[in-house]
Formats: structure tokens, sequence, C-alpha cells
């Protein structure tokens, strides 16, 4: 379902006083009818550096209609050779299958120059919707340690994260670690390897036995699966992985798991489904904890 | 914690010592709810429901990967036709009345399992025609003997069907009888039916469809009541005024003459779809929402309810009139009907149920045909504020908050509040805080049957209705129709278009209210 825009502000160098105002602007109707219809029921933040703000834009494109939201979309630009924000501000109407009503989503985009982008929290705490669940979309591989991520993580009721954009697992797993206690977190790698884990759910108890597990596909979602088995089955299990663009095959065991039925779900899917979720994951983070115990062997 | 799990997934097994283990895997596993395999046999298969209704609901299960991969549909109607002739006819209804989009991906192997049987209802060579298909199919699709039939046929015949299908049972697999309304035509006739049926099915084989249960909405209201904290403390006497329920049509009989003239508004609506709406709206809360937990606070509720008194019961009949800008003609000029037909077209009534939670609480329900649109509503008045301290507004000016489950169309739940007009002053005026569904799970809502027939097929008997909820609410349409013998009202005594006969609105006046009318 596309979006149809209602309408935009555009500033430089702005102050983010300025943007509640200018979304009020935006959603009144000239005509004399009442303001827009505003449903949501979450503000979503995503933090996107320069290199990820393509896919960003495909993800949140499929997702807007699913998810009603004040999104808050931060485009760190620490290298922009002064110190300001950079606005634009949207109010996208989608329409209500056969009514002449439609409700309204906003979306607030900021470019974090120079030193505006060191702490985020700050930026994005007096733009939240009062009462609602925050999610933040950390796209990349986060600073877990580092000061802005921290204040971010403090102002959130969920991370989520996607661990196949990361270079360095499943030793990075070990980092993501140490925040599971602070903030419920999601990986949408872990959410892709849904179908298979069921498939792998389905060969149980046989598959208690197995001592190898080898996985052709990404490495994140390898790492993970065989993270999964670790903890669930409370087995001494090594992963032999073979890279590939998307989870191909799996043998657990002598045993091949049957590939899933249906198509891979799309990034919008999978985002979509962690923005349902507003729950710890107990069982992810256990996975991702026995995985970073796991020592890469080739397939 | 698994939310929902698959029957086809092996969640337990047994250890060595003997003890059952749950399979650890499935933990977190957000795994939809996939039936066993099983065929489907329609009988009736040639109607419109079929096409319209059924049809599109399987092909929406099979869009979503919903239905079991070892799945048939067998077809039983009298209608001459091929295998060929019965897919292609419901291809055209999937692509005509499918809310998702026709993708020959999933069509084709849906159809592949789809067959057709020619046949009188419940003769024996039918009947044989029906089990061989279904033990080929079986062999061929892997169906296990699970059988799920659908009977979409006319009352008349269940019986017989029934009886056929009893005697025809397997010893391989599971069977359901999915039963489409109307189920009896009186008190009688209902607990004849369930008796005839218990002698070949056990209750929790038999799964009596009530379209509106399945409606997304109709099971929110147990959501909005027992999942929000606000709500339960004041769904009660001490602070509900009254409660209106409508169930509005705008379109007349549409060609269904011959149904409507032996069912009218009270057996088409009234003691199913209505009754029902006033048992979920006033039940107590059940300890779980299993089918059994559910349905018993169901029964409670119809009980409950005592026979409203002959004035407080109004039918109507329509006449000519205009809906929507067009002049429409009255009932008794609509084709098949008789000239001086005493069917009603509408009935309001003034419902009482007798407990500690309702007692002295109007439920005001009202249902008919070519009203002026198309509205199933559940309005809870709320009590007014004993006391306003604005000496600007008088008492009578402060309406009284009324909470409006939308059940169709524009689903939703919207409240009305009193609000001060920003200026001078302290004026007082009635704003709604809008909840559509459309706008905020911006997922298409699944047509009921979706649910009912994925319902049926898992053996959840939840959102349908149980014998003894089907013998009390037509306990009730009985001293309503034997008061109506006595006397002989005056049709047609609303023209189309407008909300009923005056009678109806002067069940409301004598007490001080009015009908809702937008």
């Amino acid at each position: 379902m596309d979006a149809e825009q209602l309408g935009s502000w555009e500033g430089e160098d702005v102050s983010i006083g300025m943007i509640e105002p200018r979304l009020a602007e935006l959603r009144h109707r000239d005509d004399g009818d009442p303001a827009e219809l505003r449903t949501s029921v979450m503000t979503h933040i995503a933090w996107v550096p320069q290199e990820w703000e393509q896919a960003a834009a495909v993800t949140r494109s499929g997702l807007g209609a699913r998810h009603p939201s004040r999104a808050i979309v931060l485009y760190p630009r620490p290298d922009a050779g002064s110190d300001r924000i950079d606005a634009r501000v949207t109010v996208e109407a989608y329409g209500l299958p056969g009514l002449e009503r439609h409700v309204s989503a906003e979306v607030i985009e900021l470019w974090l120059c120079g030193n505006r982008c060191v702490d985020p929290a700050s930026i994005a705490a007096p733009l939240l919707m009062a009462d609602l669940p925050v999610f933040l979309r950390w796209r990349g591989r986060p600073t877990f340690s580092g000061a802005g991520f921290e204040r971010l993580l403090e102002l959130v009721d969920r991370l989520i994260v996607n661990s196949a954009e990361w270079r360095d697992v499943p030793g990075a797993y070990a980092e993501a670690a140490a925040v599971f206690g602070r903030a419920a977190c999601s990986d949408i790698a872990w959410r892709r390897t849904e179908r298979w884990r069921a498939s792998a759910a389905r060969l149980w108890p046989e598959i208690a036995e197995a001592t190898e597990l080898t996985v052709t596909g990404p490495a994140a979602e390898a790492y993970l699966i065989a993270g999964w088995l670790r903890s669930r089955l409370d087995v001494d299990l090594e992963l032999k992985h073979e890279e590939a663009e998307s989870l191909e095959r799996m043998t657990a065991g002598e045993t091949p798991v049957p590939e899933p039925a249906g198509d891979e779900p799309t990034p919008s899917d999978l985002l979509a489904a962690e923005l349902d979720l507003l729950q710890r994951d107990r069982v992810y983070e256990a996975a991702a904890e026995a995985a970073c115990q796991l020592a890469p062997l080739a397939a | 914690m698994a939310t929902q799990t698959s029957r086809r997934l092996q969640v337990a097994d047994a250890s060595p010592d003997g003890a059952t283990v749950e399979n650890p895997l499935l933990e977190g596993l957000r795994l939809t709810r996939t039936p066993e395999p099983c065929a489907l046999v329609i009988f009736g298969a040639s109607g419109d429901l079929t096409r319209r209704k059924l049809f599109p609901a399987l092909y929406s299960l099979a869009y979503r990967r919903l239905l079991p991969e070892q799945f048939a549909v067998v077809g039983v109607a009298r209608s001459a036709m091929t295998d060929d002739e019965f897919r292609e006819r419901m291809q055209a209804g999937v692509k005509q009345f499918g809310r998702d989009e026709y993708r020959e991906d999933v069509w084709n192997p849906f159809a592949a399992g789809i067959r057709y049987v020619s046949t009188e209802f419940a003769s024996d060579e039918g009947e044989d025609q029906v089990t061989a298909t279904l033990s080929e199919l079986d062999k061929e699709r892997g169906t296990r003997g699970n059988r799920v039939y659908y009977l979409a046929i006319p009352p008349d015949v269940i019986a017989t069907l029934v009886r056929e299908l009893g005697q025809r049972r397997g010893t391989e697999g599971w069977t359901r009888l999915i039963i489409e309304k109307p189920f009896g035509h009186d008190l009688t006739s209902a607990r004849e039916l369930n008796r005839r049926l218990h002698r070949h099915f056990k209750e929790d084989e038999i799964f009596r469809i009530d379209h509106y249960l399945g409606k997304e909405t109709v099971q929110n209201i147990a959501a909005l009541r027992f999942a929000n904290g606000i709500f339960e403390p004041i769904w009660n006497r001490q602070f509900i005024d009254h409660i209106q329920i409508t169930v509005g049509e705008s379109i007349g009989i549409e060609g269904r003459a011959g149904f409507y003239e032996q069912s009218g508004a009270i057996r088409d609506i009234f003691q199913n779809h209505m009754l029902q709406l006033v048992a979920n709206t006033a039940m107590e809360p059940p300890i779980d929402f299993t089918a059994d937990s559910v349905r018993n606070e169901k029964v409670k509720v119809l009980r409950a309810m005592h026979t409203p008194s002959p004035k407080n019961v109004i039918r109507g009949q329509y006449g000519r009139g205009y809906v929507e800008g067009v002049e429409v003609p009255g009932y008794r000029e609509e084709t098949g009907v008789a000239p001086d037909s005493m069917t009603e077209t509408y009935i309001a009534a003034k419902l009482f149920v007798d407990n500690w939670r309702w007692a002295d609480t109007p439920i005001y329900v009202r249902t008919g045909k070519r009203l002026p649109r198309r509205e199933t509503t559940i309005a809870i008045q709320f009590k007014r504020a004993p006391h306003p301290p604005f000496a600007e507004v008088a008492g009578d000016e402060l309406q009284p908050n009324v909470l409006v489950i939308h059940v169709q169309p524009n689903e939703g739940v919207s409240l009305e509040i009193g609000a001060k007009v920003p200026g001078q002053g302290m004026a007082i005026r009635t704003v709604h805080m809008d909840f559509l569904y459309g706008g905020t799970f911006r997922t298409g809502l699944p047509e009921a049957y979706e649910r009912l027939i994925l319902d049926a097929m898992l053996g959840d008997a939840t959102l349908f209705t149980r014998s003894d909820e089907i013998e009390e609410q037509w306990a009730l349409v009985d001293t309503v129709v034997a008061a109506w013998r006595r006397d002989r009202p005056h049709f047609p005594n609303y023209p189309a278009g407008t909300w009923g006969p005056p009678a109806a609105a002067e069940v409301l006046s004598r007490d001080g209210r009015a009908w809702r009318t937008h």
C-alpha cells in the first residue's frame, strides 16, 4: 500500500523545537475540516549511517502501511564540516480500504552534522510520542559501549539490529550480549532463520544427537542457528559454515534439514515482525551468547 | 514462549523412562496454526455461499500457507458439473470475491485437490460416490481419513445427510461437521436436530457456524473487555445506563424470498447474530479462552435473559421508499413474496439479563432490512456525570459517554467524551476518540469464514455455537413468536430507508431514551 504525501517541510540548521509546530501545520487541513487523523502505535527511531541510506529507505517504504508510527530517521554525518541539524518533515497518508478516510503518519528525517551526532538521544527524546513504545533500528554495527549508543539505548524499549550487517560475528555477539539486560533486543538475522529453525524443530528428538551442524548461508545466520541448537539442546555442537547470500542448506549431523516451504520474507516483513514484539526474546539472547563461543570451521 | 504451535510439529516425546519431554526447539518459534491433513467436503457446493465466501476464504488460507500440505476439497451438489467446470467456477469466484491478489502459483496447487460430485443430498448412491472420492483422495493427496463436512444445505435434508455420514464414518482419522444456519426453525426442531446429530457425532465434532463470531471486531469485544483494566470495573449496571445493539442492512432480500418468507428477521438475524452479540457483550469473564469456558459464560447470559413483554418487542415490514437516493420496492412487492405477506423484516426489542451485573439495565436491540445504512454496532451508553460543576452548562446538555463497538463497516471502537470548547467560558462539546482497525493494524482484516474454517480444521470450537446455546436462543425466540400469533399488525409499517416503525422508537422514548441514528 503506497503512501500519499500530504505535505512536507524542509529546513537547514534547524532547532528541534521547530519540528512539532511544522508537523501540526502539515496535519492541519486548509479546507476547514478537522486535522488529519493521526494513528500511531509506536515511535520508530532509525539510525542510518550513509552507507545504509538506500536500504533503509526501501525497508521503510514497505513498512509504513503496516505499522503507523512516528518515524524519526537520524542520518549521522560526522564529517559534514559544520555542526548543525538539517530536517525534512513529512506527513504521509494511508488510505483506508473501502473508506474515503485515511490516516496520517509522520516522518521526521534529521541529518545530524558534525558534533550534532554525538548525543542522538538528546535530539530524539523531545520528539517521542507520549506513552507509546519506542523502537530503535540501528543500521550497521553499533559501538555497543559508545556513549551516544548507550544514551539512546536508555530511551528505547527495543533495540533492533541486523547482525548480518556486522563483519565480526561471532565475536560481536559477546558485546551485544552486554546490552540484553538493558533493552529488549531483536536481530533481523535471527528472525530470518525462523523458517529454518521451525524446519529443524521437526527433526526433534533425533536432532538432539547431532554433534555437528553444516550451514550454507550468511555467517550471522549460521552462527545463530548453531548457537540456538547449542543453547536449546545443551549440546557441544560444532559449526561448519560455507558462505552464501541466503540460507541455502543445513545439515544436522548426517540429516539434512528440509528446506522450508514458501517465499523468504522481505526486509520489511522481517522488521515488521520485530516491531510486533515488546518483550525480551530470551531464546535469541541465549543463542547469541552461545554463538560467540563457537569456533568457526570451514565446511 | 511458543505462541501458536503447529500440530504437525512433534511437541512432545516419551523419554526412556516414560516421562513426556517437551520439544525444546519450539520455544520462541512463532509458528502458524496449520491443521492436520484433511479433506473438506462442501455439501451445497453449487450455491452462492461456496463461490462468494467459502472458496475465497480457502484461497486466502492457501495464500498465507495456512492450509495443510495434504489437503483436498470435494464439492457436492445436485447440479451436473465436471471437476474442471467446478474448478473454473470457483476460480472465477476467487478472482471476483477474494481479498487477495489472484496468483496462479497459489491457485494451481490448491486447485489440484478440488473434486466435484454431482448427486442428490443424502442418497445412498450419492454418499457412496462421495465416500469413494474421499478414499481416492486419501491415497492421492494423503488426507489420512480426516474429514471436515461443511453442510451448506437446506435444513430439511440435514438430518438425513448426517445419518448417512454417521453410518459411513471410517475407522481412520477424525470427522468434523460444520453446519450453516438455520439450525432448526424453533426450539423443538433445534432439539430434534441436536438429538440426531448426537446420535452419530460427539458435541466436540459439531461446529455450528455463526459467521458473526468469526469477525475480528466481535472477537475484539472480549479483548476490549478483558485485556483492559479500565473497562471491566465499569461494565455493569452501576455505570452503564443501557446498551443499544443495531444490526442494520440497507439491502432488501436480494432474491431470497423463498428463504426469507420462512425465516423473517427474527430467525435470520435475531435468533443467532443478535443474541450472540448480546451474549458476548454481557457475559462474565471466562476463566480462559477455551471453547467450553467461553461458551459456558455465554449460555449463562442466554439463560438469564427473561422473556420480553409484547409491548417491548416491535416487528415491522418495509414498504416502498428510498435508499441511498434510489427508490426501492416494498417487501410485498419483491419477487416471490406473497402480496399479503406477514413476514417481519424488522424487529426491535428491549431485553434484560437478570443477573447481578445487569439487573434493570435495558439492552435495546434492533435489526432490519432496508434501513438507511448497513451498520452493526454495539453502543454502551454510560450514565451521565452526576453533577456538572460548570455554571454555563445545564446538566441535560452534557451528553453521556458512549463507547461504540463498530462491528461493520468501519471496524473499530469509538468513545464519545465531553471536552471544553476553546475560548472564554466553559462550553462543553462531545468529541469522538476513534480507534479504527484499518487505521491502526494495517493488515487487511481476515474474512470471518477464513478464521472459522481454519478453526474447525484445527478442532477449536471457541467461535462456534454449542447445542445448549442454540436451544436457549430458540427458547427465547419461541416465546416471542408465540406472542406474535395473537395479533396481526398493519404491514408495511415503515418506509424503506428509515430506521423502522415508529413503535420501535416508542420503546425507548417511554424510558426517556432514543435510538442512536448516527
